[in-house]
């Protein structure tokens, strides 16, 4: 049994640090832009003379804003850069400081940071998926039914407020994790490896190249809300299940775009042309915390 | 008399071509290098005078003047050591090579003459082909990763006097080759997977969506507290 657990893996950093595996393969014009990333950072590993599989960045929380989107006298590449093509995981999110958390906010969303020093001003590239983890609350048992949380309630609004509002907008996909049952960890079931997962990412991914030929994206995630309009359409049906799923949940405006970029993606894993019922209600789960955790 | 030894440099993620001028002629022992250099190029003088005199070859006392054309631009970092000292041995007749515009020299030199490797040699080779230079001298750790550039020649030398001697025609250095094919192959494998992860099947399923639309994510909530049931 106590093998078992051993060999078990939980966490939301065990699960974070499993996305590249199933992130399409690297390119090599990809792998050379990243590779260029990681020589002038000068963290390049000794006999890999290009980096070929995706970089996963995850820095500590005491990171200062000027190595997370980088900086310098002649400004040197940050994490963001370095995660370029990959994922950039922050664990802990509150913990981050806010004024580190504030400065990723523009290059999350165009996909490069541009740095003005006296000497120079340059411009890196920091097209990644932005990955973060954090407690529901300062002890960490808020909302869970196994024991009961003992924060006060304005420790938590506190807690939560380190994420500010424009941050938590451009996240797509808010992910509960709760504590796995003890029976379903000792199963001996087979478990999907990630190559399979793989198979129907890249599936998924050659679905939105094609349809995105002639807009200059090229995954859902970089949807502009026009470009929504155009290839998110809804049936009748859906858009009754969205409309009460606004009433209940309390949704901005800015997560009426983010459900439907998702449910875009649930539907071209389907393969699907359009977007269903069941790829719209699968997309509002994943919008469903902000009304757990931030109530306003 | 003057010697002009072509080196790279980066403006952030693009390399581009710094002619290191050398100048040495008689009068006040002296050493002075312009051209906006910053204080790590500044050192490079007792670099490199250290390791030429280590190397075994004679430094007189000259008047040294080092541009490092184009002059209006910051040059930061260790890496014009070796096209420095190129440069004065050049002046100083040890390396009788005449024409060596087609090569790029790059690299630190420490005080025993050995070269060091330097950092951001792969968009500095990138730009180096495409300005039609056809050969790069790099320090040995660094040559693999500049034979990622195919259409170069890359020369991975590990010392100055080994440099001098390939300059001279008197070793020949077999130019780095790298399989890139190969090396996608064998290294192309994450080595974390999903099917070490038990149970959680709801948040495989959102990493799936995650990693297929490229979207951001947030996981909240602590499942550290499973085994206490």
């Amino acid at each position: 049994m106590f093998a078992n657990w051993k060999s078990t893996v939980r966490g939301k950093t065990m699960m974070a640090r499993r996305i590249p595996s199933i992130l399409p393969d690297l390119s090599f014009e990809e792998a050379l832009e990243t590779t260029k990333i990681h020589s002038i950072a000068g963290i390049l590993p000794k006999n890999q003379p290009i980096i070929t599989t995706r970089p996963f960045r995850s820095p500590h929380h005491t990171v200062s804003g000027t190595s997370l989107v980088g900086g310098g006298r002649i400004p040197k590449p940050g994490e963001i850069s370095l995660a370029h093509y990959g994922v950039l995981f922050l664990d802990e999110l509150p913990e981050f400081k806010k004024d580190a958390l504030e400065v990723m906010r523009g290059p999350l969303e165009d996909g490069l940071v541009t740095i003005s020093r006296v000497n120079a001003t340059l411009t890196y590239p920091c097209d990644f998926i932005f990955v973060a983890s954090m407690n529901p609350c300062p002890c960490g048992f808020y909302g869970s039914k196994e024991k009961e949380c003992t924060c006060s309630p304005q420790a938590i609004t506190k807690y939560m407020g380190k994420i500010s509002g424009p941050l938590l907008d451009r996240i797509d996909i808010q992910i509960e994790v709760s504590p796995v049952k003890y029976q379903k960890l000792s199963d001996d079931d087979e478990i999907e490896n990630s190559e399979k997962i793989k198979e129907r990412v890249n599936k998924a991914r050659r679905i939105q190249l094609k349809r995105y030929q002639n807009e200059n994206i090229y995954s859902n995630s970089e949807l502009t809300p026009k470009l929504i309009e155009k290839y998110c359409e809804l049936n009748e049906n859906s858009k009754k299940i969205l409309q009460i799923a606004f009433e209940k949940l309390g949704l901005s405006a800015r997560a009426y775009g983010r459900i439907l970029k998702v449910a875009r993606t649930i539907a071209d894993l389907d393969g699907k042309e359009n977007i269903l019922e069941e790829h719209i209600t699968e997309a509002i789960q994943y919008r469903s915390l902000d009304k757990k955790y931030w109530k306003n | 008399m003057l010697s002009i030894v072509k080196s790279m440099a980066l403006n952030g993620l693009e390399g581009y071509l710094v002619d290191v001028q050398v100048d040495v002629s008689a009068g006040m022992p002296s050493w002075e290098i312009v051209g906006l250099p910053d204080i790590s190029v500044k050192e490079a003088k007792e670099r490199v005078k250290t390791a030429i005199k280590n190397s075994g070859y004679e430094l007189l006392s000259r008047k040294i003047i080092i541009n490092l054309a184009p002059a209006n631009t910051r040059k930061e970092g260790s890496l014009f050591d070796l096209p420095i000292a190129i440069g004065i041995l050049i002046d100083l007749e040890v390396i009788c090579k005449k024409d060596i515009s087609n090569i790029a020299f790059i690299g630190e030199l420490s005080l025993d003459g050995k070269l060091n490797k330097v950092n951001g040699i792969l968009p500095m080779c990138i730009e180096a082909k495409r300005l039609g230079i056809k050969k790069v001298i790099v320090p040995k750790e660094n040559a693999k990763e500049a034979a990622v550039v195919k259409g170069l020649k890359i020369i991975g030398v590990d010392n100055l006097v080994e440099t001098v001697e390939y300059l001279n025609n008197k070793i020949d250095i077999e130019p780095e080759n790298v399989d890139l094919d190969k090396l996608f192959q064998e290294v192309n494998k994450y080595n974390l997977d999903f099917s070490e992860v038990k149970g959680q099947e709801h948040i495989k399923r959102a990493l799936e969506v995650v990693a297929a639309g490229g979207h951001n994510c947030l996981l909240i909530g602590n499942p550290r507290f499973a085994e206490k049931q």
